[in-house]
């Protein structure tokens, strides 16, 4: 049964999925094309920081993007059918679910095995200068977490009625109305910076996604 | 009797303008039972209440002697579906598509599906989405009958489709059942689709039930009878008098419910006689009784 869901899931995401295995497994080589010297100076290092740091953007970009795009896919075919057979289908409805997930889990395993191994390539193939050290596993585990965690919140969202989609949609809309609001009337109150920060800064649950995501560091 | 489907004081809103009340509803097993009713009335809807795919406010449905919601699982594994709207995953193929619905049925009969699938036309490798109306409407009766269900739930599974095809897929259905004694739910607008092969009719108007009963009884019970001389206002009738229309001169036409012939003697007694007894098809009696419901009369 599963090996079915897996196939649909490859089918459906597999014409996108490709170019986003290579853009994974690209994205640390192309990081790393300014570490050419071994023997650089700590200004000439720092700057290699700067520029990784730069690179560093694109992986929860990449992650984010990705999940996305595994979560709609999951669920595009059911969102055309109203879900009927799916629910027509003699298995419980969380056990569909569970399976739909893993299915895309495990698809996105490729893109993180990418990653990983251009992470590798590149560290192994890039002169690193003295005091810098290179983190392919970590950046990889990093890279996977953000993944799942993302595709896990995107999943949760489109498994959703359009309903579901729209009262999302609204809470954010609302709290942007709300921030207009309090700026027009001259109360200076941060609403969106605010929440942002309790989303993405320690211990917010999305917090994985800031800070740097740096390949070589000290 | 016992019964493949029960539905009892089932209770459903969708929205202000639409609501299923109080409806009752007995499919008894083996029977091939026809679920009429316009466009609106409710089918589709009873039928996804039936299967779990909606939740009711209230009411208790039983299907296969398993309740619904709580046993759903075990009653979709016995169960073939095939909905109003093609609901399968059209970018996948026949063969693909063939491969998906199976491994979630226990008693699919791989040999059958291919014999299907060579029974009517169907090509392997095409994807979903370029079938035509009629192929669709083909795989989707082939997955209902190849998983070997003991009911099979139909709406409007004819619907659209040109005469061969219905033709073909009506004839697969009926060699099936002829074959398992499955029971059968079908629901359709098409009256004179199901006259021919229905045994037990249900009639659904405006979200409730409106009649229930054998289809020889439903169709041997509703009559136009021509009548001279009829009484100004018809009385203590045996009869239900659905309609009445004035003829030529002193003669008026008479549609009535629940007629048996030793009721004629009726008419001796207020002075009128009975000139002729017309028979109605299925689709007549349904509009009478749909007239009736929507404007009863004393």
């Amino acid at each position: 049964m599963f090996r079915m869901i897996l196939f649909t899931q490859w089918k459906w995401s597999r014409l996108t999925l490709l170019p986003l295995v290579v853009a994974a497994f690209a994205l640390p080589l192309l990081s790393v094309q300014g570490a050419g010297n071994p023997q650089t100076t700590p200004w000439e290092a720092r700057q290699l920081l700067n520029a990784l740091q730069s690179w560093g953007v694109g992986y929860p970009v990449l992650a984010t993007m990705i999940a996305l795009f595994m979560a709609m896919t999951a669920w595009s075919a059911d969102h055309r059918g109203r879900h009927v057979y799916a629910l027509s289908l003699p298995i419980p409805r969380w056990h569909y679910a569970l399976q739909r997930f893993g299915a895309g889990a495990l698809l996105l395993g490729a893109v993180v095995i990418a990653l990983w191994l251009g992470a590798l390539f590149a560290a192994g193939t890039a002169s690193i200068p003295a005091g810098l050290h290179a983190y392919p596993t970590a950046l990889a585990v990093r890279f996977a977490l953000a993944l799942f965690l993302a595709y896990a919140v995107f999943f949760a969202i489109t498994a959703g009625t359009t309903r579901t989609a729209g009262y999302v949609l609204a809470i954010i809309g609302g709290i942007i109305v709300v921030q207009v609001l309090l700026e027009a009337a001259g109360v200076h109150v941060s609403l969106i910076p605010f929440i942002g920060d309790r989303l993405i800064l320690w211990p917010g649950p999305l917090e994985i996604f800031s800070g740097r995501w740096m390949l070589i560091d000290v | 009797m016992s019964h493949a489907v029960e539905i009892r004081d089932l209770h459903y809103r969708a929205g202000k303008n639409f609501e299923i009340r109080e409806l009752g509803l007995r499919v008894p097993t083996g029977s091939l039972y026809g679920f009429l009713g316009p466009n609106g009335s409710g089918k589709t809807t009873t039928i996804r209440l039936m299967l779990g795919l909606l939740r009711p406010l209230r009411g208790t449905i039983t299907v296969l002697g398993a309740s619904v919601p709580r046993d759903i699982p075990r009653i979709l594994a016995r169960t073939g579906y095939v909905p109003e709207q093609p609901h399968l995953y059209t970018s996948l193929t026949v063969d693909e598509a063939l491969r998906f619905h199976a491994v979630f049925y226990p008693t699919w009969d791989g040999t059958w599906a291919n014999e299907l699938v060579g029974h009517f036309q169907l090509d392997r490798g095409r994807r979903l989405s370029q079938l035509s109306k009629g192929e669709m409407g083909k795989l989707e009766m082939l997955l209902a009958l190849a998983q070997r269900p003991e009911l099979l739930v139909l709406d409007e599974p004819t619907d659209g489709l040109d005469p061969v095809v219905r033709r073909d897929v009506l004839a697969a259905l009926l060699d099936y059942v002829s074959q398992q004694n499955a029971t059968v739910f079908i629901s359709s607008h098409l009256v004179h689709e199901l006259e021919r092969i229905c045994d037990w009719v249900g009639v659904m108007d405006r979200g409730r039930l409106v009649a229930e009963l054998p289809m020889q009884s439903f169709k041997n019970g509703i009559k136009r009878l021509r009548v001279a001389n009829p009484p100004a206002l018809p009385g203590d009738t045996p009869f239900v008098v659905l309609a009445r229309e004035a003829g030529n001169g002193a003669s008026e036409t008479w549609t009535v419910r629940g007629w048996q012939a030793p009721m004629s003697q009726y008419f001796e007694g207020v002075g009128a006689s009975l000139r002729e007894v017309i028979d109605l098809d299925l689709e007549e009696g349904f509009v009478e009784l749909l007239r009736t419901f929507r404007e009863p009369r004393s």
